[in-house]
């Protein structure tokens, strides 16, 4: 007689319960993340509409688009936009292929393949700003390495810090030396993970080793190229200690990323208001980019 | 007759060898080239100033361990190898506490939303530090938190927890449910199903994930430069300070010694859960 009286808002009170107990693992993440990425990112807003005041040492009174279109005229936010595109034009396809043409030739079949594999990922956690520093020893004009060695086959000697296109060079090659590892290392699983029975029917059929390459290989590990791309894309755009311990930016603007260039602007010029509303664009082109990238990927995946 | 058949397979055999032999060659030869950056680097740390700098570049010399114990006595370096200590473990237990509870929701628990939750997040990867970084300065000094430890270890949660909570649920997803299913029904609560059954059997990935958070922390560079001034400076920004000084000219003995005390025991965690780390990888380009 009491049971349905008292058995129902027990249930109810057992399934509030266990929606709480359910949420719970849940919660930390999202009230940290609310804290510390979600609210920086909309203070960063605000900032970018207002204009700064230096009393409070926050955001003023409300100037509208004010910011943005002073950042869309400033030629130096371009040209550094313009040397980001550059620095990823290069760096992401060679480490590409190159990871991926390494990859091919550690999967060989003998007994030092794991541990080559092993030591690849030394460079990987090397820290950016070691690997700046180091590199900017390595290809010292004078004292470095590289120059000496390169001496030793006729050529050189380089100004890798001097000259506007080598220095783009340097950014590259200590970038490739530092993310190469991270793609050889995907891709010798992915490499793995081929299935050999394909490439024994091409073989069969006659197939050359480009036409291999080209006709089976690139289709088979497309999503995983295009996986590895958006991957080093969503790093590649944070670029940023590694310019700041070698090139510094320079010579001029030369190899000036733009994380460096707001960086710069904003606590070295203490233009917060106006590096607020860079670092707004910046962010709206990278999800957009990232956006087309992932879809792209899909329809790879999609396709074969 | 006989003699074609047994030929032909010898010769192809030795052709293949060639190509076998070249492509192990070529291996070891890019091996050995990505290491010695950091062959140098160790290097020229043992280097006094007079063997550092000379043409040709000097191979053998007499080793010293003298800019160590220059730079090592020096009060600023053992304080910021010991604020980066505190901070990258600070950061790397906390995420790993929240993301693994998050990971395993996103994995095995059905709520309303959440999904909505887990994209959001990891869509934070496309957000560009510097956006975090100059409103995170202004409120940290406005409210007197910069230059505090606490300060940047909630900072590195910003990057931190998304990567833990993705890794970690790709690690639950790929777990049995019958696991819990079958804790549960014998009466274990949900926590306790997660705690006494999931964590234990997962605590090896937990563990290396761990890792991966602490040595991501250890190299940030971006957020220790903006909120630390003095007292919680770390060792990237102190690096960044050594290599950016040009008015002293390169001191390159003290960016090898740093670099190299830096960079080792980073390198001997990660070997030693390197079976993790590209498994990890490759399932984060395949399965993500």
């Amino acid at each position: 007689m009491s049971s349905p009286n008292s058995e129902s808002p027990r249930r109810a009170r057992i399934q509030w319960g266990d929606l709480a107990v359910r949420w719970s693992f849940m919660l930390p993440t999202i009230v940290l993340l609310v804290l510390v990425l979600a609210y920086p990112i909309w203070y960063t807003i605000e900032i970018s509409f207002s204009s700064f005041d230096m009393m409070t040492f926050g955001a003023g009174e409300f100037i509208g688009w004010e910011n943005y279109s002073w950042v869309l005229k400033d030629y130096r936010f371009w040209e550094s936009l313009w040397v980001t595109l550059v620095y990823l034009m290069w760096a992401l396809p060679i480490q590409i292929i190159l990871g991926f043409g390494i990859a091919y030739m550690i999967n060989a079949q003998w007994r030092g393949r794991g541990v080559l594999r092993a030591l690849f990922i030394i460079p990987m956690v090397v820290a950016p700003v070691v690997a700046g520093g180091i590199w900017r020893m390595l290809l010292d004009p004078i004292w470095g390495v590289v120059n000496w060695a390169l001496g030793l086959v006729g050529l050189g000697p380089y100004d890798w810090f001097g000259d506007p296109n080598l220095a783009m060079a340097t950014i590259v090659i200590i970038d490739t030396w530092r993310w190469t590892p991270f793609i050889v290392l995907i891709a010798t699983a992915a490499l793995l993970a081929l299935p050999r029975d394909v490439f024994e029917a091409a073989k069969i059929d006659g197939a050359g080793r480009w036409a291999t390459l080209w006709s089976v290989a690139l289709p088979l590990l497309a999503p995983v190229i295009a996986a590895t791309f958006v991957i080093r894309w969503l790093g590649a755009v944070k670029m940023f200690d590694i310019v700041l311990a070698s090139t510094l930016g320079g010579p001029g603007k030369a190899t000036s990323v733009i994380n460096l260039f707001i960086y710069e602007e904003a606590f070295r010029s203490l233009n917060f208001a106006e590096s607020s509303a860079m670092a707004m664009i910046v962010l709206v082109l990278t999800m957009l980019l990232t956006g087309v990238f992932l879809i792209g990927s899909r329809k790879l995946e999609t396709m074969h | 007759m006989t003699s074609i058949d047994t030929t032909a397979p010898k010769l192809r055999r030795r052709r293949r060898s060639y190509s076998h032999a070249a492509r192990v060659g070529g291996a070891i030869f890019i091996s050995l080239l990505f290491l010695f950056p950091v062959f140098w680097m160790v290097l020229t740390s043992f280097k006094s100033q007079v063997d550092i700098f000379t043409t040709p570049p000097k191979l053998f010399f007499d080793a010293t361990w003298a800019t160590y114990i220059e730079y090592f006595t020096r009060a600023d370096i053992p304080d910021r190898l010991l604020n980066t200590v505190i901070v990258a473990t600070g950061a790397g237990i906390l995420s790993i506490v929240v993301g693994t509870l998050s990971g395993y929701a996103l994995a095995r628990i059905r709520l309303r939303g959440a999904a909505t939750f887990g994209v959001l997040i990891l869509m934070s990867r496309g957000v560009p530090p510097i956006a975090l970084a100059v409103p995170m300065f202004l409120v940290a000094r406005n409210m007197g938190l910069t230059d505090k430890h606490i300060t940047l270890i909630f900072a590195y949660c910003t990057f931190l927890i998304p990567y833990v909570m993705w890794l970690m649920r790709s690690f639950f997803v790929s777990l049995p449910k019958e696991l819990e299913e079958s804790a549960m029904i014998d009466g274990c609560s949900r926590f306790g199903a997660f705690f006494k059954i999931i964590v234990p059997i997962s605590m090896p990935g937990i563990l290396s994930t761990l890792i991966f958070s602490i040595i991501l922390a250890w190299e940030e560079l971006l957020f220790a430069l903006v909120l630390t001034s003095r007292d919680a400076v770390t060792i990237p920004v102190a690096i960044a300070g050594i290599a950016g000084d040009t008015e002293t000219g390169a001191n390159w003995a003290a960016l090898t010694a740093v670099g190299t005390v830096t960079v080792i025991p980073v390198v001997i965690f990660a070997l030693l859960v390197q079976k993790w780390l590209i498994q990890g990888l490759a399932d984060g380009a395949t399965k993500g």
